[in-house]
C-alpha cells in the first residue's frame, strides 16, 4: 500500500455500488483534495466486505474503524472529525445490538470478529484492480512454490490432504476430482471454473470475482498444472458485467506479468484462461450441462459416467470447481494442508462462505468456520431476525437444499449435518426467514423457481416438478386434496431417484424438507385452510383476521369506527367475539403483528381502536339470537366462567340455548378477574360483557366447582345432554427450591386472587417475583400497588426472551421495577424464625438453543448472591390438576396434562363433553380461549341437533365506502397514552387512557383495507 | 471384457458395452423409449432405469456403460415403481386422443404404459402445450402429444444435420420444434421425414392424403393412375406383419388394382428414364470439360432425392449448377403421364389423376413445387407414403396377404432391375454405370452379376474408381480415364462429400445422394420402425428383385426405348429438357 498515514477503504460490491458506494467514493475524493489531504489519505475501493445491508460501508486503516451507512452528505463530517482530528463519528459505527453502546473497530463487532477468512482474504481490503496489491498480500506465491518445488502429484496430494471438498455444492472432494484428471492419460486437458452462480439470493462467487479476481486465477493455474491442462475456462454468467470486467482485467495483468501464458516463470509450464459467458441458465451449474454450454449447444447435462475427469469439454479429460474452490487453493499451497484442515470439523475442513439473506439483520457475505452452529451464523454473525419476529427456519443450498427449523438452531453446519437433516451446504446460500413465513409458499417458491428451469430433457424433472408444483399450487390455494402430502412425498422421492441429473435430483428437497419440518402447516391449508403464517392470501380476506384467533372480522369494525358507527362497528365484532370491550384491555393483538401497514409507517393500533369502540357503548345491543324451543328445552351446562366459558354460552345463547354457567368462585371472568389486575381490566367492563351474556339467556351458578360441588356425571344425571369444561389452568406452579414452602412465599396466582376476588392482600417492604411471563409482571406491578417499597423481577433467561408483552414489561420499567435477567433462585433464604429474607440466586448464561429457538439458561461461572426479599411471589406457570375434577368420566388429557379436544369442534373422548381455552391448550391467550369457546358451541350444537348452524361464520363485507385508488397518506401510528406513574402505582385505576374521538377515527382510517375486492363481487359503498 | 451380474445371470460383454446392451445380450428385456439403436443414447427418457449396487439413484441403463462386478437389477421393486411414475409423468402431459391419433396402432407410447401395467394417472394437470403446425405439404407437427424424447432433435441435427428441430424453452414449458417457435416451412426443414420415421408418438407425421386418393377413385370424370416408387415393394408387407425384406411387388399391384387405379405404373419406368437421361447429361458435362474445355459443374450431383435438392437449396446454393438438371423419377413419371400417356388413352391431362406412393415424405413438398406442372397442369396430384398405402388397403377392406400376384400395367409399368435398386444407396449409381459403361464402351458391363460392390452396403460415404476401357465413337476421349464416384446417404454424410469438393480434398465426377440413410428403402414415409436391420433386409430385397429380372439395365428397357423413338426424340433433347429436366431456386438459410 501507498506511503500515507491512512488509507481509507470504501467497498464497491454490488450491494455498496448499489447504495451509491461510487458516489461517496467521488465525494471523498473531492473532499480529501479540497483539504489538501489526498497526499495523506488514501482512498482504496475495493471488493465486497461483507455487511451488504449497512452499505455503503467503509474501513478507515490503521485504526481499523469500521463505517456503514455512510452517504455522500456524511462525506466532510468524516473527514473533518475523523481523518482531521482522529474522532470517531458514531453516528456512523455499529452498536451491539439493542443498546447505545458503539462497536466502532471492526474487530468489535461480531458480525466480523466470528469471521474467518481464508477465501474472502483479500476481499474488501485490496484494490481488485491492482495486481501489486494481491502480490503484496503473498498473492502468486502459492504458484510460485508449486511450479518450482512441487510435481503436479504433490499438489493434488497437498489439496486432497487438506479435506477441501467442492464448494459448488455437492462437496466432492477436490484433490480427488484433480488426481483423477491428472491419471488421464491425454495431451489436451482442461480446468473450468463454474462462475454461473445461479441460486436466488447466493453471490459468493461473484464478490470473488470482483473483489479478488487473481485469487481464481492463481487457483486455477495451480489446478492447472496439477492436471495437466494448458488451457481453462471461466463459465461466468452475462448477469455479471463488473466480475467479467474485473476478471478481464486481472487475466490480462496476470499475462503481462508472465503469470498466465506461455512459460509461466519461466518454468516451462504453459497455461491460458479464457472467459465464457453463460445466459444465465441454473442447471449449468451442473458440470456436463456447463461444459455443454461452453461447447456452443443448448446446456443441457449429459448422464454420467463418463465423469467428466474422464471425458469432459469437447471429450477431453476436464476438471469443473468452482470459484470458491479455487480461491481456497493458493492457501493451501502456501500454508499446507495441516494449516487448512485446522479450521472445520472432522469430516468438513475449511471455511465456507455463505451469503446471508432474507429475515436476518446483517444481510450479506460472510465467511466463517465450517461446523459453526446455525444459532451462532443466524444471531451472531447475522445479527438475529428483525422487528423482534421470531425465528421460524433457515433455507440452506438453495433451491436444491432443505430448510432446518428452529429446533436444529444447535447443528453445526457441515455437509454431513446438514444433509441428515434434509438440507445441504449447497454453494452456501441461507435465507433466514421469520414467523410471517408460510412454508408451504417457500417451498412452492423454490419448486417454482427449479420447474422453470428444468431443461426440460427428462421427465422426472420437467413434469415431475411441475405436477408437484400444480399441487403446491393449489393447497396455497386452499384446493389441497386430503392425500396430497402423500402424494407430494411419493412424488418428490421419485423424482430425487428417477432424474438424469442433479437439478432434478435435488428440485423436490424444498418441498419435501417443508414437509418433514412443517408437516402440519400443509396439513392446515388442506384441512382447515388456514396458512398460519399469512402469506396464501387466497386463504382470507385480511391477515390481521386471519391472525385473529377468534377470526374477528378487523378491516370491518375498524372502517366501521373511521367512519363513527360504533353501534355497526360493535355489532359485527360480537359476530365472532363477544368479550370486545375485555379484548379492547388485554388481547395480546396477534392482529397487530400481522398488519400490512407495519411495512410503511407502523401497524394499526386495532387494540385501541376497539377500546374507542367499545367506550361508546352504554348498554350492550344484543345479538342476532336464533329462535329455537328445542333448543331452549334443552339443558346445556357450562363449568367455567373464563373467556371460553362466557364465550361458549354466547354462543350457545346465539344458537336458542339457555345454557347454565357453573363457576367456582363469587364472579365470573375465570383469569380476567382473578389473575388480571384491575389496572388493566377495569371490573365494570368485564361485568359489562358478562351481564350481556346473562341477557341473552345464560344462568351463572357462583360458588359452584367441579369436583367438589358436582360432577360431570351429576350433570348428566340431572339431564344435561352436553357440557363444556372451561376450568382453565388455575394452579399455579411451584419453584421446587428450598425454603418455598412456609409464610412469605406465594404462588402468583394465588397472589392474584387474594387481591382481585377478596380484595385482600398484603406484601412485605421487598418483594421478589420470579418469572417473566404477564403474571410475574402483574404480580410484581400488583405488589408495587399494595405498597412495596421495592419490587424485583428475577428471571432466569434474557430480557427479549421474557413471554410477557413489551408494553407490561415497559411500563413496569417505567414504574421502578427492577428487573433482574439471566438470574436463577437458588433457595430461599429464611432466617432463624423462618422469616424470608432474600432469594439466593445463581447467575445464569446462555447455552444452546432450545426446541423453541431460545438459548437455554444455563448456570454461569460467578459465585451465588442473595437478592433481599420479604416476600417471595413465584409467579412460573400454572397448571391444571386434570383427574381431580373428571371424577370417574373418561376424559382423555393430552401429553402436558391437559384435556384431549378437537381444536374445530372441541370434542373430547367423551361424546357429550366439551372442552376448550387454557383447560386445553394450558395457559394461553384470551382470545385464543373466545375463539376455543365459539368452535365448542358450534361443536355442541352439531352434536345435539346434527347440524352446523354457526349462521355467524360468514364473510362479511364492511358495509362502508372504500377508494381503492387512493394512496395511503403518510400518517404514523397514534400511541397510547398513559397515567403518569406518580399517578397510578398507589392504585389500581386504568393506567391506559381513551384516546379522543378525532384521534380513533384518525387512527383506524389508516386501515389499508387489505380484504378490499376479496368478497368476490364488485365492491363499492 | 467385463462381467456383470444382470437379474442374477452372469453375462461378458465387449468393452464400452451399456447395461442396456448387456441387458440384450443376457436376454433380459428393458423397456426403451428415447433410445435408438446407433443413434440416440442419451438417457432422456428415463425410461430404461436399472437399479445397479450402490448407485444412489436409479440409471439409465442406455447411458450407463457395463462394468466388471457390477450388480445390476432390472426388475426390483424400485425400478418399476420409478418406470412407471416416469410414464405416468409422460401420459399426464401427453395429448392422449389415441382413438383418433394416427399413431394409436403402433404408438411406443401407448405400448410402454400397458407393458409397465399403467392403470390410472395419480399426477393430472396441465398438458403440453398443444399447436399444430401444418405449414408444409409434408409434415404435421402436432406439439400436444411430443413428450421431448428428442430422437427428431438427434436425427434432424446429427443424422441429416439440417438442424431443423431443436429443444427451446425451459421447464415444463420446453418444446421441441424449429428456432424461435416458427413453422418448419420457414426455417431450413428439408421434409425428409426422418424425425417422423423416429418419433415414437403422434407428434410428427406425414400429412395424410388418403381422403385425397379417395375422393379422385370416386369422381368419374378421372382417370387415376398411379406410380409405385421401387422401395416400396421391399416395404410395404411390413405393414401386412411380414418381415422387413418381403418383397410383395405382385400383391402391391393387385391391390392398387382392387382399389379401384385404372392403371398401375411403375416409378421403375422413368427411373430407367432417368439413367438415360442423367448419364446422357453426365456423359455431356464430361465431354464439355475433358473435350471443349468449357468450364462446368463437376461433380455432378444426382437429383432423385427431393429431400437432398431441398437441402442444396437451403445450405449450399453455390453449387446448385452441380446438381443434375434431371427431375426425380416421381416428376419425370407425372410430366410423362400427363402427356405422352394421356395422349395415347386420348384423356386431357387435367382430367388425369397421377397418385405417387413414395417411401418419403419430402416427395409431398417436390409433387407440390409451383414449377412442376411441365403437362400444363400439376404433373403429380397426390403423394402417399408407403405407410399411408399400407393404411388405404385396411381402409378399403382388401386382405392384402390372400392376394395372387399381378403385373403392373404397360407401358409405364414396364422396367429393368436398374430402376429396381434405385431403392438402396449406391443404387442409382449402379444402374447408370451399367448404362454408361455399355454406351461408352459397347462392350457388357464387367462388374460380377453387374454389382460394383464398394457402392453397397451402410458405409455413410462410399468411392468408386471405374477406369474406363474400350471407349468408342463420340466417347474416345473418355479411354482410360479413371471416373471416381461417391456415394453418400444421410445429408450429414452429403454434406462431407460437399465438404471434401469444396475444399479440394477429393475429386468426383459423379456423386449419388440420398437424403435418407440407406437410401430410399430407409425413407421417412416406411413402415416403422427402420433401423439398420431392416434397412438391410430391404436392400437385400431390392437386389433380389433385379437380380431376378431378365433386363437389368436401362438403356434395354424396350419402352423407354419406344418412348424416346415415339415421342422425345433423343436423351436430353428438346422435349426431353422441357419435360423432364428442372432448375434450383437458392433459399434461406434460416
Amino acid at each position: 500500500m501507498a506511503d500515507v498515514r491512512t488509507n481509507l477503504l470504501i467497498c464497491t460490491g454490488g450491494g455498496c455500488i448499489a447504495s451509491g458506494a461510487l458516489d461517496v467514493s467521488e465525494a471523498m475524493r473531492a473532499e480529501l483534495a479540497t483539504r489538501e489531504l489526498a497526499g495523506e489519505v488514501e482512498v482504496i475501493e475495493t471488493g465486497c466486505l461483507g455487511p451488504c445491508v449497512q452499505g455503503p460501508v467503509a474501513l478507515v486503516y490503521p485504526d481499523g474503524v469500521f463505517y456503514q451507512n455512510v452517504h455522500v452528505e456524511d462525506v466532510p463530517e468524516l473527514v473533518e472529525e475523523h481523518l482531521l482530528k482522529g474522532r470517531i463519528v458514531e453516528r456512523l459505527v455499529s452498536h451491539a445490538p439493542g443498546t447505545d453502546k458503539t462497536q466502532a473497530e471492526m474487530n468489535d463487532i461480531p458480525f466480523f470478529n466470528r469471521q474467518v477468512k481464508i477465501v474472502l482474504r483479500n476481499s474488501g481490503i485490496i484494490d481488485p484492480l491492482k495486481i501489486d496489491e494481491y502480490i503484496a498480500r503473498e498473492g502468486y506465491q502459492a504458484l510460485a512454490k508449486a511450479l518450482t518445488s512441487m510435481t503436479p502429484e504433490a499438489v493434488a496430494e497437498e489439496v486432497l490432504a487438506s479435506g477441501l471438498r467442492g464448494r459448488g455444492g455437492a462437496g466432492f472432494p477436490t484433490g480427488m476430482k484433480w488426481r483423477f484428471a491428472q491419471q488421464q492419460d491425454n495431451d489436451v486437458k482442461y480446468i473450468i471454473c463454474n462462475a454461473d452462480e445461479g441460486d436466488p439470493g447466493a453471490f459468493m462467487d461473484r464478490s470473488v470475482l470482483e473483489g479478488d479476481p487473481h485469487s481464481l486465477i492463481e487457483g486455477m493455474v495451480i489446478g492447472a498444472y496439477a492436471i495437466g491442462a494448458h488451457q481453462g475456462y471461466v463459465y461466468v454468467r452475462a448477469e455479471y458485467p463488473l466480475a467479467v470486467e474485473r476478471l478481464e482485467h486481472a487475466l490480462g495483468q496476470a499475462r503481462e506479468l508472465g503469470l498466465l501464458g506461455d512459460d509461466i516463470m519461466g518454468t516451462g509450464f504453459s497455461f491460458d484462461l479464457e472467459i465464457r459467458m453463460g445466459s444465465g441458465a441454473f442447471v449449468c451449474g451442473e458440470e456436463t450441462a456447463l461444459m455443454t454450454s461452453i461447447e456452443g449447444h443448448r446446456g443441457e447435462p449429459r448422464p454420467r459416467p463418463p465423469f467428466p475427469a474422464v471425458s469432459g469439454l469437447w471429450g477431453k479429460p476436464s476438471v469443473l470447481n468452482n470459484v470458491e474452490t479455487f480461491a481456497n487453493i493458493a492457501p493451501i499451497i502456501l500454508k499446507g494442508a495441516a494449516w487448512y484442515a485446522s479450521t472445520g470439523t472432522e469430516t468438513s475442513k475449511g471455511t465456507k462462505v455463505f451469503a446471508l439473506g432474507g429475515n436476518v439483520q446483517h444481510t450479506g457475505l460472510v465467511e466463517v468456520p465450517i461446523g459453526m452452529q446455525l444459532g451462532e451464523l443466524i444471531y451472531e454473525v447475522g445479527g438475529g431476525i428483525p422487528g423482534g419476529k421470531d425465528f421460524k427456519a433457515a433455507q440452506l443450498g438453495g433451491p436444491s437444499g432443505g430448510c432446518i427449523p428452529k429446533q436444529h438452531l444447535n447443528v453445526p453446519v457441515d455437509y454431513a449435518t446438514l444433509q441428515d437433516l434434509g438440507a445441504i451446504m449447497g454453494s452456501g446460500g441461507v435465507i433466514v426467514m421469520d414467523e410471517d413465513t408460510c412454508m408451504v409458499d417457500i417451498a412452492r417458491f423454490f419448486l417454482e423457481f427449479t420447474q422453470e428451469e428444468s431443461c426440460g430433457k427428462c421427465p422426472p424433472c420437467r413434469v415431475g416438478t411441475k405436477r408437484m408444483l400444480e399441487i403446491v399450487d393449489r393447497i396455497c390455494k386452499g384446493e389441497g386434496e386430503e392425500g396430497d402430502v402423500e402424494r407430494l412425498i411419493a412424488l418428490g422421492e421419485s423424482i430425487q431417484q428417477t432424474s438424469l441429473c442433479g437439478l432434478g435430483q435435488t428440485a423436490p428437497n424444498p418441498v419435501l424438507s417443508t414437509i418433514r419440518h412443517f408437516r402440519h402447516e400443509y396439513e392446515a391449508h388442506i384441512k382447515d385452510h388456514y396458512c398460519e403464517a399469512g402469506v396464501c392470501a387466497t386463504l382470507f380476506k385480511a391477515r390481521c383476521s386471519n391472525a385473529c384467533p377468534a377470526s374477528v372480522n378487523i378491516p370491518g369494525f375498524v372502517s366501521l369506527v373511521g367512519e363513527q358507527r360504533y353501534e355497526e362497528a360493535l355489532r359485527l365484532h360480537r359476530e365472532r367475539n363477544p368479550l370486545a370491550s375485555i379484548c379492547a384491555r388485554v388481547c395480546f393483538h396477534p392482529c397487530e403483528s400481522k398488519c400490512m401497514r407495519a411495512g410503511l409507517d407502523g401497524a394499526l393500533a386495532i387494540r385501541h381502536v376497539k377500546r374507542h369502540m367499545v367506550e361508546q357503548e352504554t348498554d350492550p345491543v344484543l345479538p342476532e339470537i336464533m329462535v329455537s324451543e328445542e333448543n331452549a328445552g334443552r339443558k346445556v351446562a357450562i363449568v367455567g366462567a373464563g373467556p371460553a366459558g362466557l364465550s361458549a354460552a354466547f354462543f350457545l345463547a346465539r344458537l336458542g340455548y339457555k345454557p347454565v354457567v357453573f363457576e367456582a368462585e363469587p364472579k365470573a371472568g375465570g383469569m380476567l378477574v382473578q389473575a388480571i389486575p384491575a389496572y388493566r381490566l377495569p371490573r365494570a367492563e368485564l361485568q359489562r360483557e358478562v351481564d350481556m351474556i346473562a341477557a341473552m339467556g345464560a344462568t351463572f351458578e357462583y360458588n359452584k366447582a367441579l369436583g367438589r360441588d358436582f360432577t360431570l356425571q351429576s350433570l348428566k344425571d340431572e339431564g344435561y345432554e352436553a357440557v363444556f369444561v372451561g376450568v382453565g389452568a388455575p394452579q399455579g406452579m411451584k419453584i421446587g427450591v428450598p425454603g418455598e414452602d412456609g409464610p412469605g412465599v406465594y404462588d402468583g396466582l394465588s397472589f392474584l386472587k387474594q387481591y382481585n376476588i377478596h380484595g385482600a392482600g398484603a406484601v412485605g417492604r421487598n418483594v421478589a417475583v420470579i418469572g417473566g411471563g404477564n403474571a410475574a409482571i402483574d404480580a410484581a406491578r400488583s405488589a408495587l400497588r399494595l405498597g412495596a417499597e421495592s419490587v424485583k423481577i428475577l428471571y432466569r433467561r434474557t430480557r427479549a426472551q421474557m413471554p410477557a408483552w413489551g408494553e407490561e414489561i415497559d411500563a413496569a420499567d417505567l414504574e421502578g421495577i427492577e428487573i433482574l435477567t439471566l438470574v436463577a433462585p437458588e433457595e430461599i433464604v429464611r432466617d432463624a424464625s423462618g422469616k424470608v429474607i432474600g432469594v439466593l440466586c445463581k447467575e445464569m448464561a446462555l447455552g444452546d438453543y432450545d426446541k423453541s429457538g431460545r438459548r437455554r439458561p444455563v448456570a454461569g461461572h460467578n459465585p451465588t448472591f442473595v437478592v433481599a426479599a420479604d416476600t417471595v411471589i413465584a409467579a412460573i406457570g400454572q397448571s391444571l390438576d386434570a383427574s381431580a375434577i373428571v371424577d370417574g368420566t373418561p376424559l382423555e388429557l393430552n401429553r402436558w396434562g391437559y384435556f384431549e379436544a378437537d381444536p374445530v369442534t372441541g370434542g373430547t373422548s367423551t361424546d357429550w363433553v366439551f372442552s376448550g381455552g387454557d383447560a386445553t391448550t394450558g395457559p394461553s391467550s384470551v382470545v385464543e380461549a373466545i375463539g376455543a369457546g365459539e368452535r365448542a358451541a358450534a361443536g355442541m350444537d352439531q352434536f345435539l341437533t346434527g347440524a352446523n348452524h354457526a349462521f355467524w361464520r360468514r364473510d362479511i363485507e364492511p358495509p362502508v365506502f372504500f377508494d381503492p385508488d387512493l394512496d395511503p397518506e403518510e400518517a404514523p401510528r397514534h400511541e397510547v397514552e398513559e397515567l403518569a406513574v406518580a399517578a397510578r402505582v398507589t392504585n389500581f385505576d386504568e393506567v391506559e387512557l381513551s384516546w379522543a374521538a378525532q384521534v380513533a377515527v384518525a387512527e383506524a382510517r389508516r386501515c389499508l383495507r387489505c380484504d378490499y375486492g376479496k368478497y368476490g363481487h364488485k365492491q363499492g359503498v | 471384457m467385463p462381467t456383470l451380474t444382470i437379474d442374477h445371470i452372469k453375462v461378458e460383454v465387449p468393452e464400452g458395452a451399456t447395461v442396456l446392451q448387456a441387458a440384450r445380450q443376457a436376454g433380459v428385456k428393458i423397456p426403451t423409449l428415447c433410445y435408438l439403436d446407433d443413434v440416440q443414447s442419451i438417457g432422456a427418457c428415463r425410461v430404461c432405469l436399472v437399479e445397479v449396487e450402490g448407485a444412489r439413484t436409479l440409471v439409465a441403463s442406455c447411458s450407463q456403460p457395463a462394468s466388471d462386478g457390477m450388480v445390476v437389477k432390472t426388475n426390483s421393486g424400485k425400478v418399476r415403481d420409478g418406470r412407471q411414475m416416469v410414464v405416468e409423468l409422460l401420459l399426464s402431459e401427453h395429448d392422449g386422443d389415441c382413438q383418433t391419433c394416427g399413431r394409436s396402432a403402433d404408438c411406443e407410447l401407448r405400448t410402454l404404459a400397458l407393458d409397465l401395467g399403467i392403470g390410472e394417472l395419480r399426477y393430472k394437470g396441465e398438458k403440453t402445450f398443444k399447436m399444430i403446425d401444418d405449414s408444409t405439404p409434408a409434415l404435421i407437427r402436432d406439439t400436444g402429444k411430443c413428450i421431448s424424447c428428442r430422437r427428431c432433435v438427434t436425427v434432424c441435427n446429427e443424422i441429416q444435420q439440417v438442424g431443423g428441430l431443436f429443444a427451446q424453452g425451459r421447464g415444463f414449458a420446453t418444446l421441441i420444434g424449429p428456432a424461435f417457435s416458427q413453422n418448419l416451412s420457414d426455417v431450413v426443414c428439408v421434409q425428409c421425414g426422418q424425425c417422423a420415421a423416429v418419433c415414437p408418438v403422434g407428434a410428427i407425421q406425414e400429412r395424410n392424403q388418403i381422403d385425397e386418393v379417395w375422393d379422385a377413385l370416386e369422381d368419374p370424370t378421372k382417370t387415376v393412375i398411379v406410380q409405385t416408387a421401387p422401395a416400396i415393394r421391399a416395404a410395404l408387407g411390413e405393414c401386412f406383419e411380414y418381415p422387413a425384406g418381403t418383397l410383395v411387388t405382385g400383391k402391391m399391384v393387385a391391390a392398387l388394382r382392387r382399389l379401384g387405379f385404372d392403371a398401375v405404373f411403375d416409378t421403375d419406368f422413368t427411373a430407367d428414364l432417368t439413367i438415360m437421361e442423367e448419364g446422357t447429361e453426365l456423359l455431356g458435362r464430361l465431354k464439355k470439360a475433358l473435350v471443349d474445355g468449357e468450364q462446368v459443374a463437376l461433380p455432378q450431383f444426382s437429383s432423385c432425392s427431393p429431400g437432398w435438392i431441398n437441402y442444396m437449396e437451403h445450405f449450399n446454393p453455390d453449387m446448385l449448377g452441380n446438381l443434375s438438371t434431371c427431375k426425380s423419377p416421381q416428376q419425370m413419371f407425372g410430366a410423362i403421364a400427363k402427356t405422352y400417356y394421356a395422349e395415347k388413352i386420348g384423356v386431357k391431362p387435367e382430367d388425369m389423376v397421377v397418385v405417387s406412393v413414395m417411401p418419403c415424405t419430402a416427395k409431398k413438398y417436390e409433387a407440390a413445387r409451383p414449377e412442376m406442372n411441365d403437362s400444363g397442369v400439376q404433373d403429380v396430384d397426390i403423394v402417399l407414403t408407403t405407410r399411408e398405402l399400407g393404411a388405404l388397403i385396411t381402409q378399403a377392406g382388401i386382405d392384402f396377404r390372400s392376394l395372387a400376384d399381378e403385373e403392373m400395367d404397360a407401358p409405364l409399368g414396364i422396367s429393368t432391375g436398374a430402376a429396381d435398386i434405385f431403392a438402396n444407396t449406391g443404387g442409382v449409381m449402379e444402374a447408370a454405370l451399367r448404362t454408361a459403361w455399355e454406351i461408352v464402351t459397347q462392350t457388357p458391363f464387367p462388374f460380377p452379376n453387374l454389382h460394383v460392390a464398394p457402392i453397397e452396403g451402410l458405409e455413410g460415404v462410399k468411392v468408386a474408381t471405374v477406369k474406363v476401357e474400350g471407349a468408342k465413337g463420340d466417347w474416345a476421349f473418355l479411354e482410360g480415364a479413371d471416373l471416381k464416384v461417391a456415394v453418400a446417404h444421410g445429408l450429414g454424410n452429403a454434406q462431407k462429400v460437399i465438404d471434401q469438393v469444396k475444399n479440394g480434398e477429393a475429386e468426383y465426377h459423379f456423386v449419388e445422394v440420398m437424403t435418407c440413410p440407406g437410401g430410399c428403402i430407409g425413407g421417412g414415409g416406411q413402415p416403422r420402425f427402420t433401423t439398420n436391420e431392416v434397412r438391410k433386409a430391404r436392400m437385400a430385397a431390392i437386389y433380389r428383385e433385379d437380380e431376378g429380372r431378365e433386363v437389368r439395365k436401362s438403356h434395354e428397357n424396350a419402352a423407354v426405348c419406344a418412348l424416346y423413338e415415339e415421342y422425345l426424340g433423343a436423351p436430353c433433347g428438346e422435349i426431353s429438357h422441357r419435360l423432364l429436366h428442372t432448375h434450383y431456386f437458392e433459399h434461406d438459410r434460416v
